[in-house]
């Protein structure tokens, strides 16, 4: 019955077998391009105090006084023995970097994926089913906007409005200021992460709805939802029956090969709330041209996305029979 | 559907002690080191290392005092220092501290490659176990903000884990690093120093907005903020400008243009600004007073030199600035005359402009430079404000004036920004500026027999009565504002006496951290 799976792993993983080493060269030729000295980038401020011996030293002691074609070659030797490299910018091995800092945004985006998957699907369906009339505007409108609202914004709003107007969440951070991790309750946790969680889950909400609102729309349209209207279904019984079949694949495809924009979403909302994920560090990474630790994101954010397009051709062809057929 | 979440806040704070005695404070000023608290790597630059103590250190005024050195002496040569430390410095695990371990910590940084320049030192080696010796390979007396900067580690415990787990003769002790959202430190029971007033100090790290939010929520003691926001501090709060030598000027091309390039190939000289008589002149004009309005929201000092009140400073080089009549006189005997009405001078054909050239991105740097040519187009040059990147400013900067800004608490930087030796390196002398006295003069103050000793050699750089690179000499450039750093302060902290702050807002607050109080109960 599911004689198409092995299939379609088997076409992915060879598109993932030429996809990771071509990301790899280009990766690191544009960070190598970038009009950034990473030796003036780790110096900053201290400009004055770091001798030009030094900087030498310092670019000795990283090895970017090497050509970047040896660099990439140095890099490639020490992945094939699973070592992502030091990241320059965090003193650190970019393996232990990425460890720190990926389950917070790992449940940041988790949480932001499901809310905004049942938020918008179930907005779009209900907005499909009263077309027209004003639910549907109402739904529509909202849709428009946070489809036009920059995610920092909508950020900076909701923290004026629900942290420091009404004071009734916090304005920043993963867990209260002040307290150690161990004294953090599971309350806390879940308290600070309404704020961030509802401000990313803005960027995957508006296309759904929209997308979903249109499918049902077709599918209210066809003879077979005709038919069913006619032996007495409401829209909403139709919505949520059997529109919903015919949505939730066209939902889920949509969702999750967006994840990619999700993961960029939270670099901004990350910034905005000073939550400890990968996006803060990805920010630095950039700025300090580390490219050790801009390679070992970038690749594992390659491997993310991938992993959501994937999941989401399975997802498809689970939820809607009629994707099933070759490949 | 928030009514849930309220009550449990209210539940959740009744279920917190409330501290009687010595009390947590929380702390928004950013600083967070990415590389961890290494001062190998070059943590502790400013303000309090925290974890770890120094053998000098400079108090308020910027007078280097001991700290975990008693005495110490430089020999005549300036070659080596001789340092005997205190006998009851104890790391924060209840090891003793030794002169081991400060020459290891020396040796080390040394050779590390980090953010501590020690390039001069040859060798560091312990004589006894409270008595170390610093060996230079050339007289260096700025090597005393390396005796004041660099925290001593333990030579038996450090390890690659070190920035992350550190462990030091200072002030605190780490409880938790959660990297990028925060520090929390506790009291180091054995720090040589006293008793400290908090029993726990939290910083908070993230975004500027973030700490604002913290503040007008209640939760933060201390935020830094941008000027532009100082003055609508929330209840509780009040606002601290502190004096800095976070200072802006323009840097000039000093020699004319012949056609030579640095080894990027980018073109060095300006045939304007090379006259002295334009630079002089552009001194005398600018309205500081009117700029630091105008920029800073009126938060800042006019700046008349690199180092404005620092001990290195010379005051008797400052002129007045603002004397527009004073600066057409100069121009005037100089040759520089209106010759075709436009209102921009002329010399032999030569118009008085050139470009003024800051970063796009520094909104600051903008107005000062936008201010700047306002106030030259009155005297007659034409300084044409340009925004770029920095990547265009650095192909420029030898050909054109660039708004740059400077303020280290190490005289080093007077050396870097006006020896010959440094012309055109980095973003050091960019206008390829020497002369033999200066560069003299620098030298000497280098090879001092004491830091005090070296302070009239740095003065005298700026101006001996004859020369100098300052505005009454050679005038290198035409200094304009210090910046303000502004913070928020809860009522009941009081801080202490400051220091004049250095380039970079936030952090250094923290360098007397240990002796502040809480004044309220």
């Amino acid at each position: 019955m599911k004689a198409w799976l092995p299939a379609l792993l088997a076409g992915r993983l060879i598109r993932l077998a030429w996809l990771l080493p071509l990301a790899a060269v280009g990766l690191f030729t544009l960070i190598s391009l970038a009009p950034i000295d990473p030796v003036q980038a780790y110096v900053g401020g201290r400009t004055s105090q770091i001798g030009p011996e030094q900087r030498d030293a310092i670019a000795a002691a990283w090895g970017l006084d090497r050509p970047a074609v040896e660099r990439f070659a140095n890099w490639l030797g020490q992945l094939a023995r699973g070592d992502l490299g030091q990241s320059i910018t965090f003193n650190a091995p970019v393996m232990q970097v990425i460890a720190a800092r990926l389950p917070a945004s790992l449940a940041l985006i988790g949480l932001a994926f499901v809310l905004s998957f049942v938020l918008g699907t179930a907005l779009g369906l209900v907005a499909g089913a009263t077309r027209g009339r004003w639910p549907d505007r109402v739904i529509r409108t909202i849709a428009v906007v946070m489809a036009a609202s920059p995610g920092f914004w909508v950020a900076i709003l909701l923290v004026a409005f629900f942290a420091v107007g009404l004071g009734w969440l916090p304005a920043c951070c993963a867990t209260p200021p002040g307290q150690l991790a161990a004294e953090v309750t599971l309350a806390d946790r879940w308290r600070h992460m309404v704020l961030p969680v509802a401000t990313l889950s803005v960027v995957g909400i508006a296309p759904l709805v929209l997308h979903t609102r249109q499918s049902l729309v077709a599918f209210l349209d066809s003879p077979a939802a005709r038919h069913l209207s006619a032996h007495g279904a409401t829209p909403l019984h139709l919505a949520f029956g059997p529109g919903l079949r015919h949505a939730a694949g066209v939902a889920l495809t949509l969702h999750l090969a967006g994840a990619g924009e999700l993961f960029g979403g939270s670099v901004l909302a990350e910034a905005v709330f000073a939550w400890p994920g990968l996006g803060q560090a990805t920010v630095r990474a950039a700025t300090g041209a580390d490219a050790p630790l801009l390679m070992g994101i970038g690749l594992a954010t390659l491997l993310f996305v991938f992993a959501g397009n994937l999941l989401a051709d399975v997802a498809a062809r689970l939820a809607d029979p009629r994707l099933r057929g070759p490949a | 559907m928030f009514r849930p979440l309220s009550t449990m806040a209210i539940a959740l704070s009744l279920m917190l002690p409330v501290q009687a005695d010595a009390r947590p404070l929380v702390l928004a000023i950013g600083g967070e080191p990415d590389g961890g608290f290494d001062p190998i790597m070059g943590w502790g630059h400013y303000g309090n290392p925290l974890f770890q103590s120094t053998l000098l250190r400079y108090d308020a005024g910027l007078n280097l005092i001991g700290d975990l050195a008693e005495d110490w002496i430089l020999s005549e040569d300036g070659l080596v220092w001789q340092l005997r430390l205190r006998g009851d410095a104890m790391f924060s695990d209840g090891t003793p501290l030794t002169a081991e371990d400060v020459a290891f910590t020396y040796n080390t940084a040394r050779a590390a490659g980090g953010l501590a320049d020690l390039t001069v030192l040859k060798e560091a080696r312990a004589l006894d176990a409270t008595t170390v010796e610093l060996e230079l390979t050339e007289p260096r007396i700025t090597f005393v903000s390396r005796l004041a900067t660099l925290g001593i580690v333990p030579a038996a415990s450090y390890g690659s884990d070190y920035a992350r787990y550190p462990v030091g003769s200072g002030p605190f002790k780490m409880v938790e690093w959660r990297e990028g959202e925060q520090l929390v430190v506790e009291p180091n029971p054995h720090w040589h120093g006293g008793a400290i007033a908090f029993e726990r100090v939290s910083f908070v790290f993230g975004s500027e907005e973030a700490g604002q939010a913290l503040a007008r929520t209640g939760t933060a003691d201390l935020v830094a903020v941008p000027p532009s926001l100082a003055d609508a501090a929330p209840s509780g709060m009040k606002v601290l400008h502190v004096d800095t030598v976070d200072n802006r000027g323009l840097a000039f091309p000093m020699v004319f243009r012949t056609g030579g390039t640095t080894a990027a190939g980018t073109p060095i000289g300006n045939d304007v600004t090379a006259d002295r008589a334009i630079r002089v002149a552009i001194n005398q004009a600018l309205d500081r007073e009117a700029l630091v309005a105008l920029a800073l929201n009126g938060h800042g000092r006019p700046a008349t030199g690199p180092a404005d009140g620092l001990p290195w400073d010379n005051p008797e080089a400052a002129i007045p600035g603002n004397d527009p009549a004073a600066a057409m006189e100069t121009l005037e005997t100089g040759g520089w005359t209106d010759t075709d009405g436009d209102g921009i001078r002329e010399k032999d054909g030569l118009r008085a402009a050139f470009q003024v050239l800051y970063p796009a991105s520094d909104s600051t740097r903008q107005a000062l430079a936008l201010g700047a040519s306002d106030q030259l187009r009155e005297i007659g040059i034409d300084a044409q404000p340009s925004g770029s990147s920095w990547d265009e400013i650095g192909a420029l900067m030898h050909s054109e004036v660039v708004v740059l800004g400077w303020g280290a608490h190490d005289p080093s930087e007077i050396f870097y920004l006006h020896h010959g030796d440094y012309a055109g390196v980095d973003y050091y002398n960019t206008g390829h500026y020497a002369n033999p006295t200066v560069d003299a003069h620098l030298e000497a103050a280098e090879a001092a027999p004491s830091f005090d000793a070296s302070l009239a050699e740095w003065k005298a750089a700026a101006w001996d009565g004859e020369t100098g690179f300052s505005l009454k000499g050679d005038a290198t450039w035409a200094w304009m504002v210090n910046l303000d750093h502004s913070y928020w302060v809860s009522d009941c902290l009081d801080l202490g006496p400051l220091q004049v702050h250095p380039h970079g807002h936030g952090f250094p607050i923290t360098h007397d951290l240990p002796s502040w109080r809480w004044t309220c109960e």
